[in-house]
């Protein structure tokens, strides 16, 4: 029997901009159970087959705004939930994005309630295909 | 007869919701299929935008037809005080009152008599929220969840304040993992799966059969969580077991059990009655209940026959949380889970 799915396996993809390569994207969902404004998601970790990604390349999308991970800190407005079971976008800046084939992802959302003494670290690992 | 009334926490179908099986109105809907006649919300969790949606009249004409359609009766708002809503500061004393009364205007508008809050909520925004519940006619329940428990050092602290201000708004909302006179069936197979060693299994659950034989040593009244919980740990036999299983070989599942086991905790059923006339609410969590309605776990005949004892006339409200040792490995069925609980309730309370 196959786990509760994290990602959505359809959308991992290149990002092209004016017609070059720019990055890639995937989306993915919360693992915590409520929604939660964009302040309290600490951070998010990843290591794309095996290459730890740069904080400053890693963007995320919620109801067609993007942020970075340090405009995040700020984002509270109610439109910028990030609400449960639903997708958010992330984008990782990357030269060329990321050779047809398979690709391994270990991702670790940091997600901060304020009611709990330490923060949640979600691993969040995959294979996917570009 | 007893006047005990079950309800459902919406909570308990959060893997059907996250999967896009059920959206608010069909958990509404499954809780009226079980027979319960109360509803628990989390707000934030099923509604969208929270809280915007909420201040608007026709999504509450939609939630009180909801509540018509289903024959239910809203019976507890669960409230998040996210009080370091930002990295680099707690928000002020009047920042969090504002949130409180917020919130406490919000469950006001739905329907709510009960406000569920967490117990990092400080003493003084409930001191200072009281004249607002008083207003809107909302109690706030503070959820006794393990390793907190009723008659114990950290609970006085409210009782002083509930005897100082002479509040009827304030109370508690005990969260039967309180009760566990085992650890859940459900986490021991999760260990299992990751290679968890019989030996070590063993070690952990002597040790919890201990600690219930034994009573847990209560914790203390620290608004630092992390520190009052390792010191409560510690005073439990934490490093005593953690070595035992380390020198049994424990590998990273072993200790993971291990760890996981002091989320749970046993209370004497008697604190129920010895505070009854404290008690808004009751979550009544559950692990893992089997076809025959036994939940393995908690020790749900004596803990309901206490609040039978103690006349209680409020909600026990279904609270599954089995499904966070399965889900990474399994399909979830909350339904069938709230089902057996909601029967396994009625069983005990007739």
């Amino acid at each position: 029997m196959a786990g509760r799915p994290i990602y959505n396996p359809s959308s991992f993809k290149n990002v092209e901009e004016n017609g070059q390569v720019v990055g890639y994207s995937f989306d993915w969902k919360a693992q915590y159970y409520r929604s939660f404004t964009l302040s309290i998601l600490r951070d998010i970790i990843l290591k794309v087959d095996g290459v730890d990604v740069n904080r400053e390349d890693i963007t995320i999308t919620v109801n067609g705004e993007t942020f970075t991970l340090e405009e995040c800190r700020t984002v509270i407005d109610p439109e910028y939930r990030w609400e449960f079971g639903e997708y958010a976008t992330v984008t990782v800046k990357k030269e060329g994005g990321l050779a047809k084939g398979n690709h391994t992802i270990e991702g670790i959302q940091k997600i901060a309630p304020s009611y709990m003494p330490f923060v949640i670290e979600a691993p969040c690992n995959t294979t996917f295909q570009i | 007869m007893s006047d005990i009334k079950r309800a459902v926490s919406l909570y308990s179908y959060q893997d059907e919701f996250y999967l896009g099986k059920l959206d608010l109105e069909g958990c509404l809907r499954e809780t009226a299929k079980t027979g319960a006649t109360g509803v628990e919300l989390l707000a934030e969790q099923m509604i969208r935008k929270f809280p915007l949606p909420i201040e608007t009249q026709e999504f509450r004409d939609q939630w009180f037809e909801w509540m018509k359609k289903y024959n239910l009766t809203p019976a507890c708002y669960d409230a998040f005080l996210e009080n370091r809503i930002y990295d680099n500061r707690t928000l002020t004393l009047k920042e969090q009152v504002n949130m409180m009364n917020r919130d406490l205007r919000l469950a006001s508008l739905l329907g709510f008599p009960v406000l569920r809050t967490l117990v990092s909520t400080p003493m003084d925004v409930i001191e200072g929220s009281l004249p607002y519940a008083e207003e809107v006619g909302v109690k706030i329940g503070l959820e006794v969840h393990a390793p907190f428990s009723l008659n114990s050092g950290w609970a006085d602290g409210y009782m002083e304040m509930i005897k100082r201000t002479g509040t009827k708004h304030f109370g508690f909302v005990p969260d039967m993992g309180i009760f566990c006179k085992n650890i859940p069936d459900v986490l021991r197979d999760k260990a299992r799966r990751q290679g968890a060693k019989e030996e070590c299994i063993k070690i952990v659950d002597d040790a919890y059969a201990n600690r219930v034989a034994k009573g847990f040593t209560k914790i203390k009244y620290d608004l630092n969580l992390g520190k009052a919980n390792m010191e409560y740990r510690m005073a439990n036999g934490m490093q005593e077991m953690m070595d035992a299983v380390k020198a049994a070989g424990g590998g990273p599942a072993d200790l993971a059990y291990a760890g996981a086991s002091f989320t749970y905790s046993w209370s004497e059923p008697q604190d129920i009655i010895d505070n009854i006339d404290y008690i808004f609410h009751t979550h009544a969590k559950f692990y893992n209940v089997h076809e025959d309605l036994e939940e393995t776990a908690v020790a749900l005949p004596e803990v309901i026959d206490a609040y039978k004892k103690a006349g209680y006339t409020g909600f026990l409200s279904s609270e599954y949380e089995g499904g966070e040792h399965l889900r990474a490995d399994m399909e979830v069925d909350s339904i069938e889970q709230v089902r057996r609980h909601q029967a396994a309730m009625q069983k005990w309370i007739d």
